[in-house]
């Protein structure tokens, strides 16, 4: 087979073909797509190490996702009614490994769709995505460019949306007038750096001092925030932390008197800083990540289904681990259910133009496509995200804000921090 | 005769062996045989008795180097390998005037401060090393036909035969090197530095040699991993692959020149396959920490001591032993 595709050159046609053949070869129920036969997810995404906490959960979130939709009938086709089932692979957050794992899930496992957490791994696996031509999904739309057709950030435009709660901020608490910034030197936390410059230069609040940037191998976080509160500051914010520097710094926070207001775009595991802390320090902790039982989920605007009784069987099952992306995977699949259902296939180029084809469905309400200006493609579902504040112990909605109406009025001033970052996407090297 | 049989079979045996694989175990051995070569580089180095902890750090300087100069300058791209394997070697040649001036557990905390400045340099120049992001988009290994193989290097398998011949191309000079009068010298300075010094030898100059020798060859495993996974990032050369590469050298063993290869081999076989294969992908650190403390209590000279007990057992079983009463 290897000497056959070798002699051919390997094209996408010549490498799905394969790809069946080998699947099927091996006796995958996915290759077939037989009434009845299951149709495999692909799940790539860091389940060990550092970044786990935005993998592992994400997974789990899946299986519920997967156990309520076989349970309702599966998702129904052309041929038919066709079960769901997730193959992961845990990519350790590295591009190598990243890569493997993509080749693993198309062909090996013949998989239809593989979701990914995206950052650094993403250029691991973009040769394989050329080639395969196979439908990708990342949380982090920064891996978009022109050059990423069959990759969608279907669920989460970070960092743009971390605009809504500054914006949220500047109207409800007038007062706060200044603010600091820390945040992780890499993939993750320089646009969201960027993303919070422009919205704190939009709301009016001054910066006190330029972000103060720590390496991710920091472990001690008492001299950042020490630099980070000397300035007085009304607020200080937190950016896109991994839960692992959020927890410390809050701590630091807390430990060295900071009375002030906090900002963050995460807050993965709030009870667990509570604890740390004191309900007293942590109320009015604004983020962007709510809890599922949060009444204001059960709007008619929202698409998620059931995040009530989604976030119920959660807990259930994985106590205390309820973090942002818990929910996020899921609502992509709710996304790729309707789009497959829609073209009445699971193959990615039908699902992918099904998926495009008019508004999104996103899980806080219907949104567009976008993102030529940022992103040089328009792969991001944009629309509605909610602001959330921890209110005795408990994270609330406290409204949900417009992203594409912020941008409307303040995207030069995104852009122009974007460009100073080099985080535009023509910028990235 | 048997020697050069044993290594015809042995060839053919790697030769055939992605043929036996899936496609994700081809591309795990694609990786596989490019830290082959970093952890047999990383022993050269131990050889002086100085363990660094910025080997990792030196294969991204390969790594990087050769990304660059394909990219900017247009350098093709086995050429770039090799002169990421120089400029590796440059630089340990530079980092050995401050670092050679520590010895023992000074050098090895000196080198892993020099390696992390090094990367710090990665992050904090986004032009031209790409700041956190790194670089991506390298240049793949341009496919070619040799008349009986189509190479398409998008491919594992064509790349892993022609990572396979550099690195054993590169495993064949470390072994001469060894076995030299350089190499001999190498474990003088280790294990006799006084009296080497009292004969004559320059102790620093052949330590600063290995130093070189092992980073040039650590940057041709960075550049070989550059070209095939097609980018780079300051995180891909962390600490935590670099505690890699000292648990497969010590699991493995370094007395002998395949005892880190040994380790690197079946540690990557049990943590990539074997912990996957079983379903056991999010237990595999645990276990794998586990593996490497049972190795330590239990195999402290490495999994090549095993290796010799066989061999001179063998040895041993091959010629009757003579007994008193014959």
């Amino acid at each position: 087979m290897i000497s056959k595709i070798v002699k051919s050159g390997l094209t996408r046609r010549t490498f799905l073909k394969s790809t069946a053949v080998t699947a099927l070869s091996a006796g995958l129920p996915g290759a077939s797509r037989a009434a009845g036969s299951t149709i495999r997810i692909g799940f790539l995404a860091p389940l060990t190490g550092a970044v786990a906490a935005w993998g592992k959960p994400g997974l789990d979130g899946c299986q519920i996702w997967a156990e309520r939709v076989n349970a309702a009938g599966g998702i129904k086709l052309g041929d038919g009614s066709h079960e769901i089932e997730f193959v992961s692979y845990d990519n350790e957050y590295d591009p190598a490994k990243a890569r493997t794992g993509a080749t693993k899930l198309i062909r090996e496992d013949g998989v239809s769709f593989i979701m990914m957490l995206g950052g650094d791994t993403w250029p691991g696996v973009q040769p394989v995505a050329d080639k395969t031509g196979m439908l990708f999904s990342t949380l982090l739309p920064s891996d978009l460019s022109p050059d990423t057709s069959t990759l969608i950030a279907p669920a989460e435009v970070h960092p743009i949306y971390n605009v809504t709660g500054v914006e949220w901020l500047a109207e409800n608490k007038p007062e706060l007038k200044t603010a600091v910034m820390c945040a992780q030197d890499d993939a993750l936390g320089l646009p969201s750096v960027a993303t919070y410059l422009a919205a704190f230069e939009a709301a009016g609040i001054e910066m006190l001092d330029a972000p103060l940037l720590f390496d991710p191998a920091t472990t001690d976080f008492a001299p950042v925030v020490t630099r980070l509160i000397s300035k007085d500051p009304d607020i200080v914010c937190l950016d896109t932390c991994y839960s692992d520097y959020v927890h410390p710094i809050a701590e630091q926070l807390f430990q060295q008197g900071f009375k002030g207001q906090i900002i963050s775009c995460t807050a993965d595991f709030y009870d667990q800083m509570i604890a740390k802390t004191s309900e007293e320090f942590m109320e009015g902790f604004v983020f962007q990540f709510p809890d599922f039982d949060d009444p204001a989920l059960n709007g008619s605007n929202i698409n998620f289904t059931d995040p009530n009784g989604f976030y119920a069987e959660y807990n259930r099952r994985h106590p205390g681990q309820w973090g942002a992306v818990s929910w996020e995977y899921a609502s992509i699949m709710d996304l790729w259910k309707a789009a497959a259902e829609k073209a009445g296939s699971a193959s990615p180029d039908a699902v992918a133009a099904a998926m495009k084809d008019g508004k999104g469905k996103h899980a806080f309400g219907d949104a567009d496509w976008w993102g030529t200006e940022l992103f040089g493609i328009d792969n991001a579902l944009v629309g509605d995200w909610p602001v959330v504040a921890i209110e005795q112990g408990k994270a609330r909605i406290k409204d949900f804000r417009s992203i594409p109406d912020w941008y409307a009025k303040h995207g030069d001033l995104l852009v122009k921090h974007m460009q100073a970052y080099d985080q535009m996407w023509d910028q990235r090297s | 005769m048997p020697k050069f049989l044993i290594w015809t079979a042995a060839l053919a045996a790697l030769i055939a062996l992605p043929h036996g694989l899936s496609f994700s175990q081809q591309e795990i051995l694609v990786f596989l045989t490019i830290n082959v070569l970093l952890v047999a580089s990383y022993r050269l180095l131990t050889l002086t008795g100085e363990w660094s902890l910025g080997h990792v750090v030196i294969m991204g300087v390969g790594a990087y180097s050769s990304a660059l100069l394909t990219k900017k300058l247009g350098v093709y791209v086995p050429v770039s390998m090799l002169l990421g394997g120089v400029i590796a070697a440059l630089i340990a040649v530079l980092l050995s005037f401050p670092l050679f001036r520590m010895k023992g557990f000074y050098f090895l905390i000196g080198s892993f401060a020099a390696g992390e400045i090094i990367r710090l340099l990665w992050k904090r120049f986004r032009d031209p090393f790409g700041g956190a992001k790194g670089i991506k988009g390298i240049d793949p290994m341009p496919d070619f036909s040799a008349g009986f193989y189509q190479f398409d290097f998008f491919e594992p398998a064509s790349y892993y035969y022609f990572a396979g011949a550099v690195v054993a191309v590169c495993l064949w000079i470390l072994w001469r090197i060894e076995k030299s009068p350089v190499g001999l010298t190498f474990h003088a300075v280790h294990w006799q530095d006084k009296l080497a010094q009292a004969s004559g030898v320059n102790v620093r100059a052949y330590r600063t040699l290995a130093f070189a020798i092992a980073s040039g060859f650590a940057g041709i495993s960075g550049a070989l991993l550059a070209h095939y996974v097609g980018t780079i990032n300051p995180n891909a050369f962390d600490i935590d692959l670099m505690v890699y590469v000292l648990t497969w050298a010590i699991v493995g063993g370094t007395a002998t020149f395949y005892g880190p290869i040994l380790g690197c081999v079946v540690l990557t076989v049990i943590n990539e396959i074997v912990l996957r294969e079983l379903g056991l992908e999010q237990m595999r650190p645990l276990i794998y920490g586990a593996i490497m403390i049972l190795s330590i209590l239990f195999l402290p000279n490495g999994l090549e001591s095993i290796v010799q007990k066989f061999t001179q057992r063998r040895a041993a079983g091959g010629a009757p032993e003579r007994r008193p009463a014959e």
